[in-house]
């Protein structure tokens, strides 16, 4: 999938993915490709703004994590990032099922 | 960018292609990364967008705190003291502007606090807190100027001095914004549009004449009704409300352009 696709999606697909444990940036980008079967692959690097700005409207939280050894910044999902999920996946249910009528 | 959130951005950063260069070797991870220009632009934006948003709830503080100054300015005045009527429009016309100001720049940034903002948005929410600052500091000065007494000095200086501070943060995102690319085009943003996004009610569309005449009609009558509440005469409430109705018409028409309310066609 191109990434001009992917970009408008980044930030329910990472809530998504938090949504399943918490996990640091390397990890998150992972899961997303692992969950994609290969098809999401974004450019790594853009990950960190999109968690930033979820975090910064308080729909994930962040702390330093020295628990194997090596100091990440671990996310976690809020309870308004929880709330997020549970309305972007019936957003997101409703408009493909949409599409794909229209599209066929 | 400086500062903390660089040094996590950049440490962050650095964790990661540690950590994908041990899994896929150092060539895969630094071409899975992305290009480093638009992402050092990606965060640009972001922390663009969360000082435009953090100098906004600091902008109505200041403003709310210097309101809260000019009452305790009023309540000090000396017994019996007048303000000259030039002062009083003064006063009132600042207030109004920097009210307005402050709540078009809180409901742009409720709209947007989580959402990528362009560098157009972020101007325009500086553009509203300056505005809503200078304003409600031109209001406490006209009533310091325009009313004489005595007062504690912690209680008058303390909403000027929130406003210094939250104008440093405005200057800030401001400054930000304006390094980005499309910082300097000019943003229009209908209010009706984002009170109908914030609050999911069925706040018509209006076009900005509309916005103006609507405007003006419910600004004049409520003068009239206050005017009439404190026992003005018939005559004298009309007087306020054809000044109120001028000083939002003149208002919208100097200001509504740098507030986003309406584009030059």
């Amino acid at each position: 999938m191109t990434t001009d696709l992917l970009r408008g999606h980044l930030d329910r697909l990472l809530l998504s993915v938090l949504a399943e444990a918490p996990g640091h940036g390397y990890e998150l980008s992972r899961r997303l490709t692992k969950r994609s079967g290969g098809q999401l692959e974004a450019p790594e690097g853009s990950l960190y703004p999109a968690l930033h700005r979820l975090e910064r409207g308080r729909l994930v939280a962040s702390a330093w994590d020295a628990g194997d050894g090596r100091r990440r910044r671990v996310y976690r999902l809020t309870a308004s990032g929880r709330r997020e999920v549970r309305r972007s996946r019936q957003e997101w249910r409703a408009f493909s099922s949409a599409v794909n009528r229209v599209l066929g | 960018m400086r500062g903390g959130a660089r040094r996590r951005f950049l440490r962050e950063c650095r964790d990661h292609l540690t950590a994908a260069a041990a899994a896929r070797g150092e060539a895969e991870a630094v071409r899975a990364f992305g290009d480093p220009a638009e992402i050092a632009a990606a965060f640009d934006a972001e922390m663009a967008a969360r000082r435009g948003v953090r100098s906004t709830f600091l902008a109505v503080a200041g403003v709310l705190a210097t309101g809260g100054s000019t009452l305790a300015l009023i309540h000090s005045a000396s017994a019996g003291a007048t303000a000259p009527a030039p002062w009083a429009v003064v006063f009132f016309v600042a207030a109004q502007v920097a009210a307005v100001a402050a709540a078009l720049a809180l409901v742009q940034a409720l709209v947007l606090r989580r959402a990528s903002m362009a560098a157009a948005d972020v101007a325009l929410l500086a553009r509203r807190n300056g505005c809503a600052l200078l304003a409600s500091g031109l209001a406490i000065f006209a009533a310091g100027a325009a009313l004489p007494g005595q007062g504690s000095a912690l209680l008058l200086l303390a909403g000027p001095a929130l406003v210094c501070v939250a104008l440093v943060a405005v200057l800030r995102a401001r400054s930000l914004a304006r390094r980005m690319p499309g910082g300097g085009a000019v943003a229009v943003r209908s209010p009706l549009a984002d009170l109908r996004h914030l609050t999911g009610l069925a706040v018509p569309a209006l076009g900005a004449r509309r916005l103006l005449l609507l405007t003006t009609c419910i600004a004049a009558a409520a003068a009239f009704v206050r005017d009439r509440a404190e026992q003005a005469t018939v005559g004298g409430a009309f007087v306020t409300a054809g000044i109120e109705a001028t000083a939002v018409v003149v208002c919208f028409v100097a200001l509504g352009r740098a507030l986003g309310i309406w584009r030059s066609a």
